[in-house]
Formats: C-alpha cells, structure tokens, sequence
C-alpha cells in the first residue's frame, strides 16, 4: 500500500517560496512523475515527500496517515538519488543490506533479501565490489538495489537516469518501467525530460515556479494541455505557437504574401470569444506533406517556404515561416528531401487537435 | 639522456649540487649531534666537531635516558618521557574524536549560527599561547587541575580543537550531502552515519590530525614548564633542565643524545604515518 496525499503544501527558504500550494492526490501503485524545468521546485517537493527538507505549511498523508511531522525513517520510503549516493567505503552488498541492519532485520533475513534483490537486478556477480570499481550503469542498479530491497510503501527517484549515457538511459528507462509493472509499488520520479516523462508515467504532474499546472495522464498532457506553458514544455519538437488574427470563426496565416484561412474546432466559441489575436498551438506532426484519404472541414492544404531541413531518420523537421514566427512541420524523409530541393513545400495542415491560447497570458482558451 | 644539449646538461648538473648543498646544509646539525652523542666527552673536547665518532660509544645515551640530572633528580629523561606521554595520548584521541564529531555537524548538520561557531573556532587557531596563560592558569586552579597531568591534557584539547575542528571540517564539506540523505533514509540515525559512513572515510584526515596534534603536543614547551608541578613535567621541560643542570664539566654528549631521544617520537610518527598526511591534507572530494 502507498497512496499519498498532498495537500496545501507550501515551502519557503527565506523570502523565496518555493513551493505555492501544491495539491497532488496519488493513488496506490501508481507511476507519479513530477516534471518541470530546472528550478520549478520539483526535487524540493519530493524531498518533503521523503521527509529531508521540513515544509513550510500543509500536510503529507501517506495511506491516510499524517506524515508531516515524521522523520525519514518513521515514513517507509526510499529514494534513489541522481549521484547514486552509494556508501563508499562498503561493497555492493553491504549498501544494500545496510538499511535492513539499520532496522534490526534478522541476519538471514537480511541474506535472503540482498540475494532476491541481486538476482532481480542482475547484480549478483558484483556484490562483493566497492561502488568504484562499478560502471555508471552498475551504480545505478545497485542503487535501486538498495532502494528495493527495504520492500518500502513508496519509491522515490530523484532524477535516476540523468548521469547515464543516451542507450544506457534509454535500456534503463525501460527496465524501471517493467520493475514497477513487477512489483506495483507506488513511484513519485522526478525528472526534467519529458520523453522520460512521457514514456514512464500514469501520471504527470508539470511544475513551474513551485506550482503544478496541470496533473494529468500522459495523453492528457501532451493532447490537451492546461496552458502554453505545458504545451511548449512536453513533445519534442515542441508545439508551434503562431500568433494568428481572428476572422469570424476563422484564423488568418500569412504566408509568402498570400493569406490563407484556418478552420478550428469549435469555432462558433472563438468567434464569441471577441478576441482579435489568438496564439494558434499545433504540433509539427499535424503538419505534413499532402497525404491521400485525409479530408475534412479542419484539414487545409498551405504552403510554407523552406529554410532548414533537420532530417531524424524516421522522419525529417522542415522550418519555415508563417505570420513572421518560425515554425516546424514533420515530414517524410522523401517528402524532406523534395522540400529542401523546390525550397518550399505546401503542407497539409491539420487542425482538429489544434489548441489555442491567450495572446497574452498564455491560458487555454480552445 | 643524450638528448639533452650541453647547456641542459650544465643546468641539471648546477640544479643538482645545488639541492645537494641545501640537505646538507639542513642534516648537518642533526649529523653533529648523532656523532657527537656516540663520542666520549674527552674526544669531544680535543677532536674537531664534524669528526666521526673513533668509537660507538652508548654511554650518553643510556645516561640521558636513564641517570642525567634534571635540576634536584637524577633519573634521566625516562619518567618525563612517559609523563609525556601520558599528556600527549589522551589529549591527542580525546581532541581528535571532538574534532571529527565538530567537522561532522559543522560540514552535514549545519544549524542557524553554525557558520559563525565556526569562524569563532577558527579564531582559536591565532590566538598566541602567551595570551592565555594567566586566564587558563585560574581556570585549572579553580578546577583542582594545577599541575597536573590531566590539567595538562585540558590544555591541549581546548587548544587543539580549533586545528582539529578545521581539518575535520574541511574534509568532510568534501563528501556529498546526497549520502547523508540516503543514510537517513534508510533509517541511520546521527551517530550511525558518523559510525558507518563518516569514520571509514576518515583514514587520511584522522592521520593528519594525529601526527599535527602529537607533534604539537608533544614538543610543547611553554604549557609544560607553567602548567606542570615537579612530577608531571613533560619531557621538553625536562631536556631544559638537563642541559641547564651542570655537574662539573659540561656533557655534550649526554645533551646531544637527551635531545634526540626527545625528538625521536616525532620523527617515528612522521615516518610511519608521513605518506597520509600530505595525502590527507590535498584530499579533495570523495569518489564514490
């Protein structure tokens, strides 16, 4: 068991409040991921969570108890740290096994435990080596090695995989993925990348300057996101934001001296909105070369002239300009070779998961 | 080798008898004093001082240690070898452990003040051991510790501490917070963290602590002769005594190998445990 309950929760150092309020309701088993750029208060959320930094107001409940006031130990959690945080004068099986001898375990007990975890991670042969002499990768699964092995309510990682080299973060990524379909225990995993939060989440919960701004399920976030701040932050390449003019229930795009209307969903509530601009948010996969069988009121055909090509391999990034803002359309690779050889390219824009927002406050309108 | 042009040669040539010409400047006082202690005081006398001793003559030296008159006593420099010893022992374990817990929450347990605390112990570092003769002089009276051998090792803890402090202090900044996090996590508490993961990584700093403290306290004059009665003199004092102290004619030989023994504890130390402490005071941080 290991649901958690955050409530109210505010943290300050000084004058400056890192945390404002924050409200997390996480239930048991679940993979909760605390995302946000550097600074947004996520690891100082989860240290209160682990009980290592006090909050300032507001209350932790772990399965219903009030956990504010207790210490780490009293909580029944374990992290994994970002530098592994191995002891480093003991062997691998010792830093595994400490947290049971800190809390009296039997001695077989203890045996039986750093056997089963050794085995699970496949560590078994490295149990007898100090931290320095393991590879990045080695560290990092006897450090959650250790966590596991104390079986606690909840497991909180701190960024686990940030130290590691892009396959191996990637190979691990996974395992931890597969680890927690294993055991079913309660994760909160703070993290600033967001194919890792993506990839890995139930849930994710987007900080920015020590608020949540919006808590929700991976597709939730990234097809419905609270505001631009969300949407620019998820997705890889990021969401094009186009300050477009307002025609009835129509958006104007300006491009190569030609003005081209866009259809939106809903767009009886945009024309009752009376804005005159709105931001236009569309990612660059809604934007592609003409494809046969795709038609519909939301689906335009608008040329954009071609700058750069990124090719990825899977597909090639074409950048361009509409209404004097730089934007980003996903392209076949044949499709990406064309475009850079005419030097424009007419795309097929889809608007139907397109989503606007206030010019100035960034807040979801449609 | 034969790479090097003339020039080069000249140069290392010149570098070397350089070198040479410092250590020995530097060994020949100690060079005087080993031959002289092995001569006999007639050859001291009619011989030249840089002269070899003709023969290995022990006498001096089981006089100075055993049968030397150090002002009214005549038993040699052996009791005040061992008193000490008996002041440099527990003021060396007793300031070293204080020291390492203060490096310890000074460095992973900083409080509201901490860093002030230890400004104010850094202070004690400058502060001349004359400054505070008379005022520790009340103090030990009015604890009963007057001349006394456990008064002595007060001394030398409170005046250690600043140093030890500092060297504790400094290393420990080194290792991660993160671990002390982990620890407490899984459920150490203060003193199990210091126990399991401080102490095993103090190997070089406790060595730099111990030869610091033993040479200091060891060769400490000035609290020794103030603060010690007639029969817990440490052994600096006594060597003043005992080259001060004349019976007829003067014993060079005698002071020479009293002066030895007298730095020989030192020396052991340093050459025992020398390699950590150059070690110990450039460790960085901790790899993990």
């Amino acid at each position: 068991m290991g649901s958690i309950q955050i409530q109210q929760l505010t943290k300050s150092f000084g004058d400056t409040e890192v945390l404002k309020g924050i409200d997390l309701d996480i239930k048991d088993g679940e993979f909760l991921i605390l995302v946000g750029p550097s600074g947004c208060g996520k690891s100082t959320l989860m240290n209160s969570i682990a009980g290592l930094e006090e909050v300032t107001s507001g209350d932790i409940l772990i399965d219903g108890d009030n956990v504010t006031d207790l210490s780490p130990k009293e909580r029944d959690i374990a992290m994994v740290f970002q530098s592994y945080a191995l002891y480093p004068t003991m062997s691998v099986s010792r830093n595994i096994s400490f947290g049971l001898e800190m809390r009296k375990l039997p001695k077989a007990e203890i045996e039986s435990t750093v056997a089963k975890v050794a085995k699970l991670l496949q560590i078994e042969h490295l149990l007898d080596r100090k931290p320095s002499q393991l590879s990045g990768g080695q560290r990092q699964r006897v450090a959650m090695g250790r966590a596991l092995a104390r079986d606690p309510r909840v497991f909180l990682f701190d960024e686990p995989l940030s130290n590691l080299d892009a396959k191996l973060r990637v190979e691990m990524r996974t395992e931890i993925k597969k680890l927690h379909k294993r055991l079913g225990t309660t994760i909160v995993y703070v993290t600033h990348d967001q194919v890792e939060a993506m990839t890995l989440a139930d849930r994710i919960a987007v900080m920015k300057d020590g608020q949540v701004q919006q808590f929700g399920t991976p597709y939730e976030i990234y097809n419905n996101p609270a505001n631009r701040f969300v949407a620019d932050f998820m997705g890889s390449p990021p969401m094009n934001f186009i300050e477009c003019v307002v025609l009835d229930d129509k958006l104007v795009i300006d491009t190569q001296g030609e003005k081209h209307e866009l259809h939106v969903a809903n767009g009886d509530r945009l024309s009752q909105a009376g804005l005159d601009t709105v931001i236009l948010g569309i990612r660059p996969e809604m934007m592609t070369e003409p494809k046969p069988h795709v038609a519909g009121a939301l689906v335009h055909n608008i040329p954009m002239q071609v700058d750069v090509i990124e090719p990825m391999g899977p597909d090639t990034i074409a950048f361009g300009q509409w209404n004097s803002v730089e934007v980003q359309a996903r392209l076949s690779p044949e499709a990406g070779v064309e475009a850079q050889e005419k030097g424009s390219i007419c795309l097929q824009v889809d608007t139907s998961k397109a989503v606007l927002f206030d010019a100035f406050s960034g807040a979801r309108i449609l | 080798m034969s790479s090097l042009t003339r020039t080069q040669r000249l140069y290392k040539a010149l570098f070397i008898t350089l070198l040479l010409f410092f250590a020995l400047v530097y060994l020949a006082p100690l060079y005087v004093m080993l031959s002289t202690s092995f001569k006999g005081i007639e050859e001291i006398r009619s011989g030249n001082i840089l002269a070899l001793p003709s023969s290995l003559n022990g006498s001096a030296w089981t006089k100075a240690w055993s049968s030397a008159c150090t002002g009214g006593d005549c038993y040699g420099l052996a009791p005040y070898f061992w008193n000490s010893m008996r002041i440099v022992l527990p003021a060396l374990i007793i300031s070293t452990a204080i020291g390492a817990l203060n490096g310890y929450v000074l460095s992973q347990w900083r409080f509201a003040g901490s860093n002030f605390l230890f400004g104010a112990l850094l202070f004690g570092c400058f502060i001349p051991f004359q400054v505070i003769l008379l005022p520790m002089a009340k103090l030990l009276a009015w604890l009963g510790l007057a001349n006394t051998v456990s008064g002595l090792v007060l001394v030398h803890v409170i005046y250690g501490l600043a140093f030890t402090t500092l060297f504790f202090r400094n290393y420990y900044v080194g290792i991660p917070a993160e671990l002390v996090r982990a620890a407490r996590l899984d459920g150490a508490g203060f003193f199990a963290i210091f126990r399991h993961i401080f102490l095993p990584l103090s190997t070089p700093i406790v060595v730099v602590s111990v030869i610091w403290q033993f040479t200091q306290i060891w060769n400490d004059f000035l609290f020794g002769v103030v603060y010690s009665g007639p029969g817990t003199q440490p052994i600096t004092v006594a060597l003043n005594n005992l080259v001060n102290t004349t019976m007829g004619g003067k014993e060079y030989n005698v002071d020479m190998a009293a002066a030895i023994i007298a730095a020989l504890p030192t020396l052991v130390v340093y050459l025992v445990a020398g390699k950590y402490f150059v070690r110990g005071l450039t460790a960085g941080a901790v790899k993990g």
